[in-house]
């Protein structure tokens, strides 16, 4: 099977979008409009902005975050979300895998073009 | 705001909505609103809203289909079968063979009861043994134990102050020793049957 290119990208993305979240949330809380356009900003990691929603939820009744309701300075209370302590060691455990996979996927796609 | 840009606003969280049909209602109720509050933030964020400017902005929202698939939760991945393991809980059987000695001592009938429960579902046992364990003796010790307290109640002692006592009630001296001798049985069954059946299960573990 010959994925197209965007199936490529969002299989890349299904396993990483969350903790991708989870690192956004790491030093601050952020409500969900903020987090969403956090993750727009970088080119390719979110395309549809709306299923950030579902995902939040998933986490949240996964226990890693958390949110409460804070008043806002303009329209309706906001909700905010903050990583959990389950949220960060899972994040950190993240963060390890990551490395490692990241560097030997470097290791055979960099060398093999530079030949 | 224009009420062109509302109509779309619109037409898209209806379908959103309609997408969600097959949620609970808290959950669709949810998601619709912060989908709607996003939007709501994203349009106050616009210079200029004119129709080009939202149908841009639904797009970045993405596909209502997508947003709800996304809420079914990831497509099952192609996880490898996890083989059925033969479960041999080793902490388990132990469990079993006290609960079933004394359990019914501890917390009546209920405690023997979840030693059966434990006895049956284990594999370390055949169904022959398995019967054995459950009808040798049923209750465990607290049969035995029962019995002779109840034994020791039926017989009721009186008499005036300072006179004679009197026991009524009692079995006959013939009854009295037959019982001990039942009661000492049941009393000694029960350990044999745990004996058996802790026997039994180190020689199944031999084997597998």
């Amino acid at each position: 099977m010959v994925a197209t290119q965007d199936a490529l990208l969002a299989q890349m993305r299904r396993g990483t979008l969350q903790y991708c979240v989870l690192s956004l949330l790491a030093d601050e809380e952020r409500y969900g409009f903020d987090l969403v356009r956090g993750l727009a900003e970088m080119d390719g990691m979110v395309t549809s902005e709306g299923t950030i929603y579902p995902l939040l939820s998933r986490l949240r009744r996964d226990g890693l975050v958390e949110s409460n309701w804070q008043e806002s300075p303009s329209g309706p209370p906001r909700r905010y979300y903050r990583l959990t302590e389950r949220g960060r060691s899972a994040l950190d455990g993240f963060r390890l895998e990551w490395r490692r996979f990241r560097d030997a996927v470097d290791y055979f796609v960099e060398r093999m073009e530079s030949k | 705001m224009s009420t062109s840009a509302d109509k779309l606003v619109e037409d898209y969280l209806d379908r959103l909505e309609r997408e969600l049909t097959d949620f609970p209602s808290a959950r669709r109720r949810e998601l619709v609103q912060e989908i709607s509050e996003h939007i709501a933030e994203a349009r106050a964020r616009l210079e200029s809203e004119n129709e080009a400017e939202i149908r841009n902005l639904l797009d970045r929202m993405g596909d209502p289909a997508d947003i709800a698939a996304e809420a079914r939760g990831p497509a099952p991945e192609t996880t490898p079968a996890v083989a059925p393991v033969e479960r041999r809980s080793g902490a388990l059987d132990v469990v079993a063979l006290i609960l079933l000695l004394i359990g019914g001592v501890v917390i009546p009938v209920i405690g023997w009861l979840i030693g059966v429960v434990l006895l049956w579902i284990s594999n370390s046992w055949t169904t022959n043994e398995k019967l054995f364990g459950t009808l040798v003796v049923p209750g465990g010790l607290a049969l035995p134990v029962y019995l002779s307290l109840v034994a020791g109640y039926t017989e009721s002692c009186g008499g005036p102050v300072g006179g004679p006592v009197t026991c009524t009630g009692g079995p006959s001296p013939g009854m009295r020793a037959a019982g001990i001798v039942v009661v000492v049985a049941l009393f000694v069954l029960p350990f044999v049957t745990t004996a058996f059946l802790a026997r039994r299960r180190s020689r199944s573990l031999a084997l597998a």
